[in-house]
Formats: structure tokens, C-alpha cells, sequence
């Protein structure tokens, strides 16, 4: 694992790791909540925040400062899981612009899109939002300029490289470029996740 | 019996936040203004997080059938107890069969109604706050609406009657100053962005809900392609999107985002966001990171003089 040696302040009670990689990032949460120092410990694609109780920040910030990350000690999941997507129309209004930036055709896209086989990198945003990367190298989708109010449940998008899978419905600021029927977030079910780092992930057209 | 009436634009149960689950997506919930409604519990003797009715802009009414001690706090409203006034920041003694009326306020956005040893409320992941887009928490996971009938966890007799030293009584006037220190993207500003940053008078957009506030009439411009990978927000962050309108986040923070983080808003200011409607100015005054602790430690030693004293 490559991270920064110490992590810098970003707010008054919050630190902030650098790293390479999404795994390297996951990797690095999962320890230092182990560390169980903080409020919460929250892994992005390339960083890791730590967020603590100003009573605690300078014993924080002393574990911190020893802290060695461990690659070798984490795990994630492997499985395969298949999503049915519907691509495009009402539930993709921005395939076109999509395809249109990429230069692909939709049916090209969609050919992508279903052909690889993508991996879900981080869970965020809100619950259960999952990021997905698997999109070929120099995707650059930009995210919209101005953030849609609501945003269906199931809704999928594409921003940078990464698929995103919108869980609840909600605002939300990637271009959609089709639906999933499955839930991804049921607070009801004794696993509410199903998507976890790690997982596999094959899209269906349908 | 707790029978609500009207419920306002929006009332929602809400007690601790839900701390640890970030990185699962789930965001804090809790009160929009955490200091007003530690007051309120204050009041009625319950600890600062216990779980009580946050109301939108007034227009509440509620019914009980027995009696209790209330205590309402927070943007102010005319507060009616059976067609007769009753203060702010006092402990009331209901009598069984009482009606409770609050009316919008001029400024301010929120109220906090605490009753004593709490509302019943479902926990869900640690927490009985309400968290409305994932129907997390509170009533059923939802809005109060009338007709909803709440209960109380424990029957038990308050017999002082608290009021809020002067002191401690947040004024609202439509004018926010927040104390706030650089973030993690804030170099994507230029010099006189940054310098605009700290100096503009911002005025409160259409969006200001619990998630976030839209801060506009000064647009700014970081140097962003808009393809920042995703980092974590937490409540106090101020992303910046295209549109060059920074958002504030609040208690409904989502957990990351990909807009560049321009500032953050000190812990010991972030109470205020709660307060803020369109239309209302926020400045924000340039700490950094230390000085902000120092305050923070500051104002909950002051705090903690009153939320801690019990007779």
C-alpha cells in the first residue's frame, strides 16, 4: 500500500490521507477504524478522512503520527454479482450526451458497458451509493454543472471512469445513462448492503 | 399521548446523530441546529441528545392527553398553550388535554419541542434520528403528518421550571457570521477567489434544506475539470460545483462528493447552518484549524456551565 506519511488537516476536526488507489484507500479505513479513535473514518477513491472530537484530536493526532498502514491484512469481497439495466430513454436521459463526449455510438456504449466486467470500488454519498469502476481508460465524463434535484431510485450514471449506482432516490450530479430494478439498500434486510468494495459486477442489457 | 395537528412544513423526529456509518453511505441526521436543541432538553432535564420534534418554519399544532413538561427553543414563533401565550426557553408544565400552537417565525428556521425523558422514536443504525431519504429513523422513517400520535419513553415528573440564561438565547436576524478554515481543495482558488471567499456577503439560495445551503451572489471558480475523484464531505464542508455556487453542508451531509471542498466551517459555528432561510447574508471569517479548536473548547466550556448543572 502507498499512502502519505501523516495525513493533513482539512477542516478543524478532520485529518486527510492521500493514497493511489481505491483498494489502497479501503485498506487504509478499515485499519485505522479498527484504531476505533475516531468519530469516523471514511475512505474516498484516493483519500481517507478522519473525523474527530476535538476533545480527542491531539490523542488522534499522536495514533497518526506512529500509525504504520498494513496492506497485507485486508480482504475484500470477490463475488460476481449481475445487475439488469435498462439503457437510455426516460431512465438515461443523458445517454446521448454520454455517447456524444465519448464518441461512441449508444449501441457501442451499451456494448462496453456489458462486455466488462467492473468492480465496485467504494460505497458513498448516500446509503448504498456504489461506485463502479471498469470503464475503458480516457473515459472523461464530467459531472453535470448544475446537480439534478432528484434523481430515481436504481439510477445509473457515469462520471470520469466510474459507474455509479444511485441506491435512493435523492439529489444527485452524474450524467444517468439507464436504471437498475434491484435494490441496493434495504435497511429492512438483515444484510442492508448488497454491493460491498470488491464485488464484481456484470451489467445486463434488458 | 402526543397527537399532532399540524404538522408544518416539515416536522421530523430527530436525537443523536448516527456516528460510524459514513463509510456505508449513511449520513449523520440529527437536529439541523444540534445547540438549540440541547437547550431545549436542558429544560426538561434530559441529556442533549434526546430525541425531540424538530419543526420547519411553525405552523405546528399539537394535542396531549396527559400531562408533561415541554420546552421549546430555537427560531421563535408566537407559542400558544390552550389560546394563551407561554415563552421560549422555559420549561412548560402541560396540563392533560392541553392544545400547543407554534407560529411561523420571522427568522430562523427551525424549532426544537423537548419533552421530558424523550420521544419514542425507532433506532436505526445506532440512532432514532430521522433521515428522510432513506426513511431511516424517527416516525416510520417520515415527515410527521397530523393525526400521528407519538409517545413518550418514560412517565416522570419535572418539578423545576428551567430558563435558558439570556446568555445563552441564539438571536436570529437573517445574518450569519461562521467561522470557517481552508479544505482540502481550497488551492484550486485563486488569490482573489480565496481572498473573495473570506470577505463576500453571501446570500442564502433557494435550497437550504438539511443537507445542504446554497451560498450565492458571489460566484467562484475553482480550478477544477470536474473530474476530482470522489472524497469524503462531512457537515461543515463547503463543496463548489461548476456553477461556481458553494454548498454548505448540514446534518444530511451525503458522506462523499465529487466537488471541489473550498472550506470548511469551524464545529463550533456549524449549529447555526440549521437557522438559515433564502434570502439570509453568511459571511465567513477566516480561522485556522487551532484557532478554531481554541473557540470550539471555548464556547462548550461556556456551554457545558449550563448543560451540565443539574440542581
Amino acid at each position: 500500500m502507498s499512502a502519505q506519511r501523516l495525513a493533513r488537516r482539512i477542516a478543524d476536526d478532520v485529518f486527510e490521507y492521500r493514497v493511489e488507489t481505491p483498494q489502497d484507500a479501503q485498506a487504509l479505513a478499515s485499519q485505522l477504524r479498527a484504531l476505533d479513535l475516531a468519530e469516523d473514518v471514511v475512505a474516498g477513491l484516493d483519500t481517507v478522512s478522519v473525523r474527530c472530537d476535538p476533545e480527542y484530536l491531539t490523542a488522534v493526532e499522536a495514533a497518526l503520527a506512529t500509525f504504520e498502514p498494513d496492506a497485507a491484512g485486508f480482504q475484500l469481497e470477490s463475488e460476481t454479482i449481475e445487475l439488469s439495466i435498462q439503457y437510455g430513454g426516460e431512465f438515461g436521459p443523458d445517454l446521448k450526451a454520454v455517447c456524444d463526449q465519448t464518441g461512441l455510438s449508444e449501441s457501442a456504449f451499451i456494448a462496453v458497458h456489458t462486455e466488462r466486467t467492473h468492480t465496485v470500488e467504494m460505497i458513498g454519498f448516500t446509503p448504498g451509493f456504489s461506485y463502479i469502476s471498469g470503464l475503458p481508460d480516457g473515459f472523461a465524463v464530467p459531472r453535470l454543472s448544475q446537480p439534478r434535484s432528484r434523481v430515481p431510485v436504481g439510477s445509473v450514471g457515469v462520471s470520469s471512469d466510474f459507474t455509479g449506482v444511485y441506491a435512493l432516490a435523492g439529489p444527485g450530479g452524474w450524467p444517468l445513462i439507464g436504471r437498475i430494478q434491484d435494490l441496493l439498500f434495504d435497511p429492512e434486510s438483515a444484510s442492508p448492503f448488497r454491493l460491498s468494495p470488491g464485488h464484481r459486477v456484470k451489467f445486463k442489457a434488458v | 399521548m402526543f397527537q399532532i395537528v399540524a404538522a408544518g412544513l416539515q416536522t421530523t423526529l430527530q436525537g443523536a446523530p448516527r456516528l460510524g456509518y459514513r463509510h456505508l453511505g449513511i449520513p449523520y441526521a440529527g437536529p439541523a441546529d444540534a445547540l438549540s436543541m440541547a437547550l431545549a432538553n436542558r429544560l426538561v432535564d434530559n441529556s442533549t441528545d434526546a430525541t425531540c420534534l424538530e419543526i420547519t418554519y411553525g405552523g405546528f399544532e399539537a394535542e396531549t392527553d396527559t400531562a408533561c413538561a415541554i420546552a421549546i427553543t430555537g427560531a421563535g414563533g408566537e407559542v400558544l398553550l390552550s389560546g394563551a401565550p407561554a415563552p421560549m426557553h422555559e420549561t412548560l408544565h402541560v396540563p392533560a388535554g392541553a392544545r400547543l400552537k407554534l407560529k411561523p417565525a420571522r427568522y430562523g428556521a427551525r424549532a426544537y419541542l423537548a419533552i421530558h425523558s424523550g420521544f419514542r422514536a425507532r433506532a436505526q443504525f445506532g440512532a432514532t434520528s430521522t433521515y428522510l431519504p432513506a426513511q431511516l429513523g424517527g416516525h416510520e422513517g417520515r415527515a410527521l403528518r397530523a393525526g400521528d400520535v407519538l409517545s413518550v419513553t418514560a412517565q416522570a415528573q419535572v418539578r423545576q421550571t428551567w430558563q435558558t440564561p439570556d446568555a445563552l438565547r441564539p438571536l436570529f436576524d437573517g445574518k450569519f457570521a461562521l467561522r470557517a478554515t481552508i479544505s482540502a481543495e481550497t488551492e484550486l482558488l485563486d488569490d482573489v477567489m480565496r481572498e473573495a471567499l473570506f470577505s463576500n456577503t453571501f446570500i442564502v439560495g433557494r435550497q437550504a434544506t438539511r443537507m445542504g445551503i446554497s451560498l450565492e451572489g458571489h460566484p467562484l471558480f475553482p480550478a477544477s475539470d470536474g473530474m476530482m475523484k470522489s472524497a469524503p464531505v462531512f457537515p461543515g464542508t463547503i463543496q463548489c460545483p461548476p456553477s461556481g455556487i458553494p454548498i454548505a453542508l448540514l446534518c444530511d451531509a451525503q458522506t462523499t462528493g465529487g466537488y471541489p471542498r473550498i472550506a470548511s466551517i469551524a464545529r463550533c459555528d456549524r449549529h447555526q447552518l440549521g437557522q438559515m432561510r433564502p434570502g439570509d447574508q453568511v459571511r465567513l471569517l477566516h480561522r485556522t484549524p487551532e484557532q478554531a479548536v481554541i473557540e470550539y473548547e471555548r464556547k462548550q466550556v461556556l456551554l457545558n456551565g449550563w448543560l451540565d448543572r443539574r440542581a
